[in-house]
């Protein structure tokens, strides 16, 4: 029994998993709304945005960076889309490509500053954050697109009975993110160049295009994130993505990704997200006043980091 | 002060760098600490000024067992040193670095006055240059030495350690240095000068006390007695376990060529060639510009004049991805930590790291067999240790890290192998198996550039010896295995080209 305790313990997302099979027993138990077909699909719809959008912050916790902007870029990315499929009347099977290609071309911006500079990475995603949203804000005027084409805002609202069809989205993303990070040769890189940038580099691996690729995939992901999070509202909300920044970082942080890079669990963000979700759905279903619920965030951020540091002392493998 | 050490040891994880060590130092004489790299010099000196505790021994002043717990107690006892590493501040100024540990205050405020005039005192016996407002980060090396030496000389002890106080600064500061050395000695001071510089030790020392391999080969011998030539062969030794390996003579066609190469380092008219399956030594002191050298050659750091042919064709090395991939260069940093090995990583992916290209499949997928296939035979091969290669690297003993950073150039299957000091900190049984490998992979056809500054080591395995001293090459030695006449053949080249500098600035 100790042992298996040990095992199970040994594994990093253990104490995740843990906590979401008692939260969701004590929701179901405290709540006859909690296992109702309708808000498990709230809730999984909720979980699509966040996931993608901790993706967009765990690629570059990955190589050792952090992007701050990763709000301001898909804020930005999501009024694009809306004005050019509203205003400019492009049909959504190119404009989504194409605003997903913008915010991909922001995270390039992003890492191409921090490599040719030699900034750190978090002052040039900082200011980029800033330049970002006064491009997003100068576009709108603080004034939403409202005319989404239905099909994108049937795709963000129908479901098959509890799934969302929203959820195809990062399902995709988290085959593709384990396979790139866990058996591709640039994903193998940027662990690497994350791990040890030196050794990484006098290994033959190129720094400066690995840093680049993250700082870019990060971009892309949040840019993913946006056309979802405009799918799902139904309209191209200018302040769509600006409370993303807190939930970025928690979600790889508690899923035991290494803030000093090249250690991060896929498998782990997505169930960080899921607790999360869990927990913000847990307070509504409590009535807990919704500002509370950053608090609990935070507080929740802190016992994940502790727990897990407690956990790599007890299992050594710290 | 009379201090005394009485049979000191000091371990560290894979080697003893102190075993027994004796040594005491009397009232009013300046002793030379020698040895070489990795003797035990420094290892020593910290355990006087209370930064290492001893494992085994005694550190005794005028009589009485001392046990410092921190160099605070050190220096409260009146010790007081100049270590190797830098311990300044960069961002204070001078006179505040001087001061650290007692920063003179008024009214519970520091006396910005009251700093700058006491530290001006100690200042002015060495150099009149320097402003004490500047901060430190502005100074030279040189000129952040003399500050560390005049930290070290207000503390006022009876007692001053010196590690390599000379190894940056000028002629002329060193001869500032000595005349207050000498005066300080003829007051009563005891002062340990630690330097690799026979002449500096003749000038200024009464006694010598040697280190070799971390045990005594000389206590307190009086200087009058010594020539250079027996301070050399004590420091060098005689080696007696060398590898018995036959002196080859490698007539083959050449692979690597430097033809003049200069570097931002300060590298000049560098020129050497290595043949296809030969071991070419590189030995120099610390910072002779050895590693640099390497870095320089692997595209690392960039060369700025001269050049390298690989093959007979000239190369134009930008970076290491180039090196490895274009050149089939390799290079095993002699940082293994820092440098060599992703720590947080297993052994497989960093054995792997260098391979990763060659197993990308369809759709650029690495199938994690294939990756097994191609680390397992190096794993087995090198003995490493681990109860599985999904161990992290850093939870492994520095002897099968070592093995880790050498098996993955291994499986690079590079033609060139620059490596850098492959056997430091580690123990004999490993140390002895590095070697032999190294043989092995000469004998499969890999040209080695071997650097190292252990000197057994370098007889043991080079096939010729390059001499470098000061970013330049100043010879070549061949190596019949004759572990005398080879080292002392080394030092003396060495130091004969310090006497030639020193003659030359003179006149």
């Amino acid at each position: 029994m100790n042992s298996l305790l040990r095992r199970f313990l040994m594994v990093e997302w253990s104490g995740i998993l843990a906590a979401i099979i008692l939260g969701s027993a004590l929701l179901a138990w405290l709540s006859p709304a909690f296992l109702t077909e309708f808000n498990i699909y709230v809730m999984l719809r909720s979980f699509c945005v966040a996931l993608l959008v901790g993706f967009a912050q765990m690629v570059t916790l990955a190589v050792g960076q952090m992007n701050i902007s990763v709000g301001a870029l898909g804020g930005l990315v999501a009024v694009l889309a809306g004005g050019m499929m509203e205003k400019l009347g492009v049909p959504m099977i190119l404009a989504i490509p194409a605003a997903i290609a913008i915010g991909a071309l922001c995270g390039l911006l992003n890492g191409v500053l921090t490599e040719r500079t030699g900034i750190n990475g978090f002052i040039i995603t900082l200011a980029t954050a800033s330049a970002f949203t006064g491009i997003n804000l100068g576009i709108t005027q603080s004034i939403p697109f409202y005319n989404m084409p239905p099909g994108l805002v049937a795709f963000g609202s129908d479901r098959f009975f509890a799934f969302p069809y929203l959820m195809i989205a990062p399902i995709i993303a988290t085959i593709l993110l384990g396979l790139f990070l866990s058996r591709t040769v640039p994903g193998r890189h940027l662990l690497a160049v994350g791990g040890n940038p030196h050794a990484a580099e006098l290994s033959g691996i190129s720094r400066g295009r690995i840093t680049i690729l993250a700082h870019t995939l990060s971009g892309t992901l949040a840019a993913c994130a946006a056309i979802l999070a405009v799918a799902q509202l139904g309209s191209a909300q200018p302040t769509i993505g600006s409370d993303w920044l807190l939930l970025s970082f928690a979600a790889p942080i508690i899923g035991g990704a290494a803030l000093t890079g090249g250690h991060v669990s896929v498998l782990g963000t997505t169930l960080a997200v899921i607790l999360i979700a869990l927990i913000e759905n847990g307070m509504v279903l409590a009535k807990v006043d919704p500002y509370w619920v950053q608090f609990v965030l935070g507080a929740l951020i802190l016992a994940a980091v502790w727990l897990n540091r407690w956990r790599a002392v007890k299992t050594g493998t710290d | 002060m009379q201090l005394s050490i009485e049979g000191v040891s000091k371990a560290f994880p894979g080697v003893q760098a102190l075993d027994k060590v004796s040594f005491e130092l009397r009232p009013g004489e300046i002793q030379a600490l020698m040895g070489e790299n990795g003797a035990g010099k420094s290892t020593l000196i910290k355990i006087i000024t209370g930064l290492y505790r001893p494992d085994d021994g005694r550190v005794m002043i005028d009589g009485q067992e001392m046990s410092f717990q921190s160099p605070r107690d050190a220096i409260a006892a009146g010790i007081g040193a100049v270590h190797q590493e830098r311990n300044l501040i960069p961002r204070f100024s001078v006179g505040e670095n001087i001061l650290l540990e007692r920063l003179p205050t008024r009214n519970g405020l520091l006396d910005k006055d009251a700093i700058h005039n006491e530290a001006r005192r100690y200042l002015d016996l060495l150099d009149r240059g320097i402003d004490t407002h500047t901060e430190v980060r502005s100074l030279s090396v040189a000129q952040m030495q003399i500050v560390e030496i005049a930290k070290a000389l207000s503390l006022e002890t009876k007692c001053l350690l010196m590690d390599e106080p000379t190894a940056s600064i000028t002629e002329h500061e060193t001869e500032a240095l000595f005349t207050l050395l000498k005066r300080l000695r003829d007051e009563g001071a005891s002062i340990v000068f630690v330097s690799h510089k026979l002449e500096e030790v003749f000038a200024i020392a009464d006694r010598v006390t040697v280190l070799r391999d971390g045990k005594n080969a000389a206590l307190g011998e009086p200087m009058s007695t010594m020539t250079r030539q027996n301070l050399i062969s004590l420091m060098v030794g005689r080696e007696e376990h060398i590898v018995n390996k036959p002196q080859r003579s490698v007539d083959t066609g050449v692979v690597l060529e430097a033809r003049g190469l200069q570097t931002s380092f300060g590298h000049r008219d560098i020129s050497f060639s290595l043949k296809r399956g030969e071991i070419l030594g590189l030995y120099g002191l610390v910072g002779a510009g050895r590693s640099e050298l390497a870095r320089a050659i692997v595209g690392a750091a960039p060369i700025t004049g001269g050049e390298v042919l690989v093959n007979g064709k000239t190369a134009d090395i930008r970076n290491v991805h180039q090196a490895l991939n274009q050149f089939r260069i390799g290079y095993i940093s002699e940082d293994r930590k820092n440098e060599g090995l992703i720590l947080t990583h297993t052994i497989r992916e960093n054995i792997a790291v260098t391979i990763w290209r060659r197993l990308a499949g369809a759709l650029g997928l690495i199938r994690p067999s294939a990756e097994l296939d191609a680390v397992m035979p190096y794993v087995e091969r090198l003995e490493i240790r681990t109860p599985s290669v999904e161990q992290k690297v850093g939870n492994l003993s520095g002897g099968n890290q070592q093995k880790v950073s050498v098996a993955k150039w291994l499986a690079a299957n590079v033609e060139i192998l620059i490596i850098d000091e492959p056997t430091v900190g580690i123990d004999i049984k490993t140390k002895a198996y590095l070697h032999e490998l190294i043989h092995e992979i000469a004998a499969g056809g890999t040209s080695v550039l071997l650097i190292s500054s252990d000197m057994p080591e370098m007889v043991a395995l080079a096939d010729r010896i390059l001499v470098m001293h000061d970013m330049r090459l100043v010879g070549e030695v061949a190596n019949d295995r004759r572990y005398e006449t080879v080292s002392n053949a080394i030092m003396n080249r060495i130091h004969a080209v310090e006497e030639e500098r020193s003659t030359a600035t003179a006149g």
